[in-house]
């Protein structure tokens, strides 16, 4: 399902100005990494996508939807959005309980919550701990169950706020290969994030934001190779581009392979 | 400084250890890295080296435990606050919610101690300026984001001068610049002789300000060494807590006789820059 | 978001000491409630709190919340007593079994002119005393920290909890919960919300008390206080009238009881 923004400004309600005009539209099966340091915008953006958030002036648009004309309840048939900060958003006794949620919500029949719920699991290898409860659970894990129960609703937009933060390795590569998954289904998916090494590997698109603005908007090979605008956004280049600009090269590597496989046409 | 020998804990109503025969040295005035996948046992080494196993936990706690001179155990809880600091993993929680400012909250610490007002001011500036909050001292505690809520609660255990600060995961909320600003801090600490334990997982940055490493898995401390050796040590993978990029590159490349066979793989930047530096934009790429 | 109804400003007011301002509030509301006529409430009206609340420049913010707590109550005193007041007998207006009486009426402004200096004094203390001041203030004269720190703790994180509350809520929203409907149905379906939020309280609580230690909160050591309470000789001496004004209030029934 395809989203955009079309000018969309937004006042806090002190008169903070999160977001100053902000324009792009994201096509069906994209995946889209928003980057830029705390503050610069990126969650109030994102909240606007399921209505938690409504611009003070622009418009958002989900599939044909205005989100202006729909409750957040109603967006979360569209919009599946997973929080920062899990303990926002589990409440349930047991981690099965919470991850189907949503999708009884969303009046999946038992008998597709059940196969929604053991899927949605399995992938962020949180089977054995379907009877667990997510309080006692590690922040990583809780994570993974408030990524888990999003997954469950099967939306055609998912949006991740910070899914890596709080991972080790294997939580890291979990995410990875779900993204990887989810753009396989033809799935939109909009992920904040600031670990850009994820973010080079695992996206076919980045915005870069600093103060409510959008600086520069591109593949992450494009995107990475712009000094200025990195710097304004105060955000890092991936250890690989890093590398490859300080070797001098003319070429952007944006995962490992890529980085060999130049290393080897150089020594031809 | 710090000194573990044979440190074994479980939590109380359990039988399953938590950490088993643990040695740790950690000499005076230095940053040490301590690594490890979530629920390796980071958090319950973080409080039994600042006392709080077993004195505000309980538990079976067994093995000798001795920081800047002071048997913990043997000790109390007030006697040990007073040598080891610790930042604890959430900030929301870390700030005393009794002080309607930054400003005050701050000082919270130095309050208890019965510190010279006068001089209560000069620490919370100067703590202020090192971790770029002097614009936040005026604002409620909890109107601030996750990340400037980090940074206070950083700063309100730097302001107390212990000895040894312990932090856990003390960047979990910052981005780039703050992680980056906050391990510079630690650096320059460590530069006034304060001794540093901190327990992260961004294997780049330990390996530019921490001289040594440790690795948890599996309830027990299974790698010890120079950061750069043991962040490069290929196990990391196996241990759920990956290496860099250029260590991925650097071993790919050597697998490919790309490169010579090494004794130790890049870690950062400045690190791969040496090893790849016959790659110099040879030619376009 | 604001934690506390505090306007902050720079008046006299606000900067008397938190102390005097409390026993300032305590001594009204004794003196009000000791002498149970109208006119002693109408002269502290206009001698103390009337010149406070103008001096203080919060005035407005005392009058548009203290309308929004006095109105409906005084409606109802006003209704009810003038109307039902048992022993009314001059009668002004009669309705059935309902009669509007003058002694009613009396009755109604005694305790009415008494609710008014009562809420009007704490909603100015509020307006112009900063928590935190309050708390250090009565540390300084001997409050048990451990106690001062429960009163501040509580008062700062109900509004961090209710914002977590907030954002629990919206969360659920998020994931295709509809609050539409009844009252009644909203409430049902938000009710399991709040069991995790308890849980994580108590959770918060422990893991806070970590930190606090790890601060020296059980520092046998005597405590200072960053920010100075200001105090001056004349807010001593003040302190000393209102006690003294307050006993005599209370005395004043007992000797005319005796006369």
């Amino acid at each position: 399902m395809e989203v955009s923004f079309n000018d969309v400004k937004y006042t806090y309600p002190g008169g903070v100005e999160a977001l100053k005009g902000i324009t792009f539209n994201v096509p069906t099966g994209q995946s889209l990494a928003i980057v830029g340091q705390n503050g610069a915008g990126k969650t109030t953006l994102v909240r606007h996508l399921n209505g938690i958030f409504q611009p003070t002036s622009g418009t958002v648009t989900v599939g044909d939807w205005t989100t202006a004309g729909h409750t957040i309840a109603e967006l979360s048939a569209r919009v599946g959005y997973v929080f920062q900060n899990p303990d926002e958003q589990l409440f349930a006794r047991k981690v099965f309980d919470d991850v189907a949620f949503g999708p009884r919500n969303l009046k999946f029949d038992e008998e597709a919550v059940a196969s929604a719920v053991t899927e949605a699991l399995e992938e962020t290898g949180l089977t054995k701990e379907a009877q667990s409860h997510p309080h006692h659970l590690s922040l990583s894990e809780r994570k993974r169950v408030a990524l888990a129960a999003v997954l469950a609703m099967k939306t055609p937009v998912v949006v991740l706020d910070e899914p890596t933060t709080g991972q080790d390795h294997n939580g890291v590569r979990m995410i990875a290969s779900i993204v990887k998954k989810l753009r396989e289904a033809n799935r939109t998916v909009i992920a904040i994030t600031h670990d850009m090494d994820f973010c080079a590997e695992n996206f076919e698109r980045v915005i870069v934001m600093a103060q409510g603005e959008v600086l520069a908007d591109s593949s992450p090979e494009n995107v990475f190779n712009l000094p200025e605008v990195l710097a304004k956004a105060r955000v890092e280049a991936p250890q690989l581009e890093r590398l490859a600009s300080s070797l001098g090269w003319k070429s952007h590597p944006m995962n490992v392979d890529a980085f060999v496989d130049n290393l080897e046409a150089k020594s031809r | 400084m710090i000194k573990l020998s044979d440190v074994s804990y479980a939590y109380p109503d359990t039988d399953h250890y938590t950490l088993t025969n643990v040695d740790l040295d950690v000499p005076q005035g230095e940053v040490v890295g301590i690594v490890g996948a979530s629920g390796a046992g980071k958090t319950t080494l973080a409080k039994i080296i600042s006392g709080f196993i077993p004195h505000v936990d309980g538990g079976a706690l067994s093995g000798r435990i001795e920081v800047d001179g002071i048997n913990l155990p043997e000790s109390t809880l007030a006697i040990a606050v007073s040598h080891v600091g610790l930042v604890i993993q959430s900030p929301f929680n870390q700030i005393s919610g009794a002080k309607f400012t930054v400003r005050e909250e701050l000082a919270f610490g130095l309050e208890n101690q019965g510190v010279e007002r006068e001089e209560m001011a000069t620490r919370v500036g100067e703590v202020a300026k090192l971790l770029g909050i002097e614009t936040l001292l005026d604002r409620s505690p909890y109107a601030l984001s996750g990340g400037q809520q980090q940074l206070v609660a950083i700063a309100s255990m730097i302001i107390m001068r212990t000895p040894v600060l312990v932090m856990d995961e003390p960047t979990s909320q910052l981005d780039p610049g703050g992680t980056r600003m906050v391990f510079d801090v630690m650096s320059k600490l460590r530069d006034s002789g304060i001794t540093l334990v901190v327990f992260e997982h961004k294997v780049e940055l330990l390996r530019e300000h921490a001289s040594t490493v440790h690795v948890i898995a599996d309830h027990q401390i299974v790698a010890s060494g120079p950061a750069r050796k043991v962040l490069s040590d290929p196990r990391l993978e196996k241990w759920a807590i990956g290496t860099t990029r250029y260590t991925r590159a650097a071993a790919l490349a050597e697998e490919k006789s790309l490169l010579p066979k090494s004794t130790e793989l890049p870690v950062s930047l400045e690190d791969s820059i040496d090893v790849f530096k016959g790659f110099k934009n040879l030619k376009k790429g | 978001m604001p934690t506390s109804l505090f306007d902050n400003r720079k008046s006299v007011i606000h900067r008397l000491n938190p102390v005097t301002k409390l026993v300032a509030l305590l001594a009204i509301i004794v003196i009000v409630f000791a002498i149970p006529v109208w006119w002693v409430s109408a002269i502290v009206l206009v001698v103390v709190i009337v010149p406070a609340a103008v001096i203080s420049g919060s005035g407005g913010r005392l009058l548009s919340l203290s309308l929004k707590i006095l109105i409906p109550i005084l409606l109802v005193l006003f209704i009810v007593q003038g109307l039902t007041f048992p022993g009314g007998e001059t009668i002004l207006w009669r309705w059935g079994v309902l009669k509007l009486t003058t002694e009613g009426l009396l009755f109604a402004l005694g305790v009415g002119s008494r609710i008014i200096v009562l809420i009007l004094a704490s909603i100015l203390l509020v307006l112009t005393t900063h928590p935190g001041q309050l708390m250090s203030a009565l540390s300084e004269h001997g409050m048990s920290p451990k106690f001062a720190y429960i009163i501040s703790s509580t008062l700062q994180l109900i509004p961090a909890f209710s914002d977590r509350a907030n954002s629990i809520l919206l969360a659920q929203q998020a994931r295709g919960l509809s609050l539409k409907g009844s009252p009644f149905r909203r409430i049902k379906v938000m009710l399991p919300l709040l069991s995790p939020l308890v849980l994580g309280m108590f959770t918060d609580v422990e893991e806070r008390s970590t930190a606090m230690e790890a601060r020296a909160f059980g520092s046998p050591a005597k405590r200072t206080s960053l920010i100075p309470v200001p105090d001056t000789t004349l807010q001593r001496v003040l302190r000393w009238v209102f006690v003294a004004l307050a006993l005599g209030a209370i005395a004043t029934p007992i000797l005319m009881g005796i006369l």
